[in-house]
């Protein structure tokens, strides 16, 4: 019997190892330049996204549908349409909100952590946050894919959020987002249909 | 001078009259007994409810989550709609704790507010020391971290709780569009204040 578990035990083990191993630094260097080459001609970015709140204490994780929208350098609108209405456009100074039809905008100029924010969902969406200065970055594979770890330096941003986990494509794509919070619950983020430097028509970012 | 002094004497018992018999409602012949709060009862259920928050001209929206937890706590969580968890509060029989709260909302003031709001929302168990009754409502009259709070049942359950001081409304908890002894939209407002929240279920 306890062979038995043994067996179990390890087999379960190797299957984690396999869906998930650490990079070596050669690696992580292929993937780095393909993500930075992808970003560097990425003009435009338009997905569908759904995206699960994870709380530790739910029973099912709270899902919501929507659309994104990206344009070079720093324009992103995210648009919630289900199951309410929402959407919040970063472009200039200012985030400009629309929550069930009710518009508001907040200036964001004066506001260092709203911008540092807006700097890191375009950055995110891209997949570029290869940045050593702002965070210890972990790399590994999982399966076809590569994951890769990116932990906040700065004291601020870590107080809300511990680790973002991108998921790459063998082409260096944006997949999968997560934000894991200093309390392991987190917010995951799956894009489909995403389709790369087509023409967004500028109402899309019209408040 | 006697018509002067009794007339005082009314309007000083007018005034202290409570809420209930102020709105016209006679006092029931039952003393104690119980008042149940249906809405955050069932602990296989998430409660998710999309929020707007209204503080004189501030505006804040997100998500409102509602856990029952055994017996013995409920938790309320409130994310933004992207996720960023802005409070997360724990509430047990005789007790109240803060899990997380954004710098920026840390102060007690806003602490004690809320405390209250949502002690009072979630709170499932209650003893009523007094019912009164106006042709189909009933209303029981229960304490909530010692403040007089006023439960208003009408033939589909519990449609309005109100906090009282001095007779006069300080809070009313509006629950609208109940069905299956679930409320669909939840109206917290505040009389004293310009504060409302707004709870929609998604």
């Amino acid at each position: 019997m306890n062979k038995i578990v043994y067996f179990l035990f390890f087999i379960a083990l190797g299957t984690v190892a396999t869906a998930q191993t650490k990079m070596s630094s050669k690696e992580a260097d292929v993937l780095k330049n393909k993500v930075k080459v992808t970003a560097n001609k990425t003009q435009s970015i338009s997905s569908d996204f759904t995206q699960y709140k994870h709380l530790d204490f739910l029973s099912n994780d709270i899902e919501s549908t929507g659309k994104l929208s990206f344009k070079a350098p720093n324009t992103v609108k995210w648009e919630y349409i289900k199951p309410f209405a929402y959407s919040v456009l970063f472009k200039g100074e200012t985030l400009y909100i629309n929550n069930e039809g009710d518009k508001s905008n907040v200036d964001i100029g004066s506001n260092k952590l709203f911008k540092e924010l807006n700097t890191l969902i375009a950055a995110s969406i891209k997949g570029d946050m290869f940045n050593d200065e702002y965070f210890t970055i972990t790399y590994f594979k999982k399966d076809k894919n590569s994951e890769v770890h990116f932990a906040p330096k700065d004291p601020k941003l870590s107080e809300f959020i511990k680790a973002f986990h991108i998921t790459f494509t063998s082409n260096g794509d944006v997949l999968e987002v997560k934000m894991v919070e200093p309390s392991n619950d987190y917010t995951q983020i799956i894009f489909s249909n995403r389709e790369v430097n087509k023409v967004i028509p500028d109402a899309v970012f019209a408040q | 001078m006697r018509y002067l002094l009794s007339s005082i004497c009314l309007l000083v018992m007018v005034s202290c009259a409570s809420y209930p018999k102020k709105n016209g409602f006679a006092e029931s012949n039952i003393s104690v007994s119980q008042v149940y709060n249906p809405y955050f009862s069932n602990a296989t259920k998430d409660y998710v409810y999309k929020a707007d928050l209204q503080f004189y001209k501030k505006k804040l929206s997100g998500i409102i989550i509602i856990k029952k937890i055994a017996d013995k706590e409920h938790r309320l969580v409130f994310t933004t709609e992207m996720g960023n968890k802005i409070l997360d509060f724990s509430f047990y029989k005789n007790d109240f704790k803060v899990n997380h709260i954004l710098e920026d909302m840390n102060k007690k003031i806003i602490l004690n507010v809320l405390e209250r709001d949502f002690t009072t929302l979630v709170k499932e168990f209650n003893v009523s020391t007094q019912t009164y009754t106006k042709e189909h409502i009933q209303v029981k009259e229960a304490e909530v971290l010692n403040k007089n709070h006023f439960y208003f049942y009408e033939n589909i359950g519990l449609t309005k709780i109100i906090r009282e001081d001095k007779g006069k409304e300080k809070v009313v908890y509006h629950f609208l569009n109940i069905e299956d002894a679930a409320a669909k939209r939840i109206l917290i407002e505040h009389k004293n204040i310009k504060l409302k929240i707004q709870l929609k279920r998604i």
